[in-house]
């Protein structure tokens, strides 16, 4: 009891010490925060009505932002399979898996947005580092999802299926196939949606998509038109939300 | 006919034990005959099982099932296999698939292998898949898929699945010890009825003395990896029984051991 009353006062001195600390360092002023009231206000009203006439770049960029989301995704599956199997315990030895797990959780680590900006400093402005940026961040999350679907299956049921003679082949697809697949659908439609929903802000640094013109309309002053395309990003969002919820209730 | 299992002088240790799991076991078996091996847990029933289903290796002694001797450093033959049916203690079902699936699953050994990679069964390995459903009692789950199934439901399919492999020797390893005894009844009438009907060699473990006196006409007692009594199921006497139990207590090196 004594040492937990020790932790929680070491905690909560801890916790308070750093929100003290944060308050001093930033300009986080009062005065500041009570005139951003009608600032905002102004911005809101710059904001509407929504400028219908754009309709033409909502279209353009959101099927630019699904393209660089759709190659994203199919390159992060590429990459995913070799890699998901040596992550998996059960395929090959603990120092390859454990070295590959380090790697995905270092990639897991750098933001899309960073991996975006370093991309389109290499390859150029466009969709195409945008589409390498998706590929290389989401191989971290779905390689790992991708070795723990392989180590979750279930070794009984291949040795019934070895005892009743069938081959390896047959074993992997009776057996091995048929418990990793829905896993794998699932997983990948997940990260899809998070491809989706994280490459419609990519534009903003120049790596393609309808992200480009919030950035261009907000840069120019041209409010209304920002708040166009911010609507139909918000919708995009719901309607990947949606789809994707109906298609997780399938492979549950 | 020959033997469905003949034994000689047969002792196993498991990989990295020094203990073996099995010490001179010796055991003839005729073809049709029920037989079954009583014993408590970690007495080596597992193994003794698992080795006639080809699983092991590195055995010493003779072993032939269905006249055919096992090779102690290599599987047997997959064309062999199908013949020899095992129940699997944790049914070993794929839970994501349907029980007709499942079912069918026995049948792959026995067919062509584009068949059984492209899962096309012949119509006559569909009839004896639902042959086997429908003498199980569960043609009517056929298209269920196994995770939604009770554990007796599943046993039904484990079982349905070995019989769809028409095998000539059925080996159950504790096929009733997750149910309760009117199931557990329910089961083993089933399955030694089923062998009977096929004239299939059926061989159960069980750690219950009764369910081994009411089903089977021969009953072995492995204790320690010891064959400690052979007998028919009439001269199994209640003494017999309840030394098998009690000198385990302090049989050395015995423990409980998956076998894969």
């Amino acid at each position: 009891m004594r040492f937990r009353g020790f932790g929680g006062f070491a905690a909560s001195t801890l916790v308070a010490g750093a929100i003290l600390w944060s308050f001093m360092t930033t300009d986080v002023e009062f005065s500041r925060l009570l005139s951003a009231g009608p600032r905002i206000a102004e911005f809101l009203g710059r904001m509407f009505p929504p400028d219908p006439t754009v309709m033409r770049e909502i279209m353009k960029g959101g099927a630019e932002t699904l393209r660089i989301a759709i190659l994203g995704s199919l390159g992060a599956v590429v990459l995913s399979a070799p890699l998901g199997i040596l992550a998996s315990e059960t395929m090959v030895s603990p120092p390859l898996y454990r070295t590959v797990r380090t790697l995905l959780a270092f990639i897991r680590a750098i933001p899309l947005i960073l991996v975006a900006m370093l991309m389109v400093g290499a390859v150029g402005l466009g969709p195409l580092p945008g589409i390498i940026a998706v590929a290389f961040h989401a191989t971290g999350m779905l390689a790992k999802f991708y070795a723990e679907a392989i180590d979750g299956v279930s070794r009984a049921p291949i040795a019934a299926l070895e005892s009743a003679g069938a081959g390896p082949l047959a074993r992997l697809r009776h057996a091995i196939w048929p418990q990793m697949a829905p896993v794998i659908a699932r997983d990948t439609i997940f990260r899809f949606e998070l491809n989706l929903r994280e490459s419609l802000i990519l534009g903003i640094v120049g790596a393609g998509g309808i992200g480009f013109y919030i950035q261009t309309y907000v840069r120019s002053f041209q409010y209304d038109k920002a708040a166009s395309v911010t609507l139909a990003v918000i919708v995009m969002v719901v309607a990947i939300e949606a789809i994707n919820v109906a298609l997780r209730r399938r492979f549950a | 006919m020959s033997p469905a299992v003949q034994i000689d002088d047969l002792s196993f240790a498991h990989p990295g034990s020094d203990l073996p799991a099995l010490e001179r076991i010796s055991l003839l078996v005729p073809p049709g005959e029920s037989i079954a091996l009583l014993g408590p847990s970690g007495a080596g029933k597992t193994t003794l099982l698992a080795l006639l289903d080809g699983r092991l290796r590195g055995w010493q002694g003779r072993t032939s099932v269905l006249g055919a001797s096992l090779d102690p450093d290599r599987p047997p033959l997959r064309a062999r296999r199908p013949d020899t049916g095992f129940v699997f203690q944790e049914f070993a079902l794929v839970e994501r698939s349907t029980v007709l699936r499942n079912v069918l699953n026995g049948r792959l050994g026995r067919m062509s292998p584009l068949r059984a990679l492209m899962g096309s069964p012949t119509s006559h390995d569909l009839e004896t898949a639902l042959a086997a459903l429908a003498d199980c009692g569960i043609a009517d789950l056929a298209e269920r898929r196994v995770d939604s199934l009770s554990g007796g439901q599943r046993q039904r399919v484990a079982i349905a699945r070995c019989l769809a492999q028409e095998p000539r020797l059925i080996l159950a390893d504790e096929p009733v010890s997750s149910l309760d005894p009117a199931r557990a009844a329910e089961i083993l009438t089933l399955l030694t009825g089923a062998a009977r009907a096929r004239g299939a060699t059926a061989m159960f473990s069980s750690h219950q003395p009764d369910l081994a006196r009411r089903f089977a006409q021969r009953i072995v007692g492995i204790s320690g990896g010891r064959i400690v009594f052979d007998v028919p199921t009439s001269d199994l006497s209640e003494e017999a029984t309840a030394n098998l139990y009690r000198d385990t207590e302090r049989m050395p090196g015995v423990g409980l051991r998956a076998v894969s």
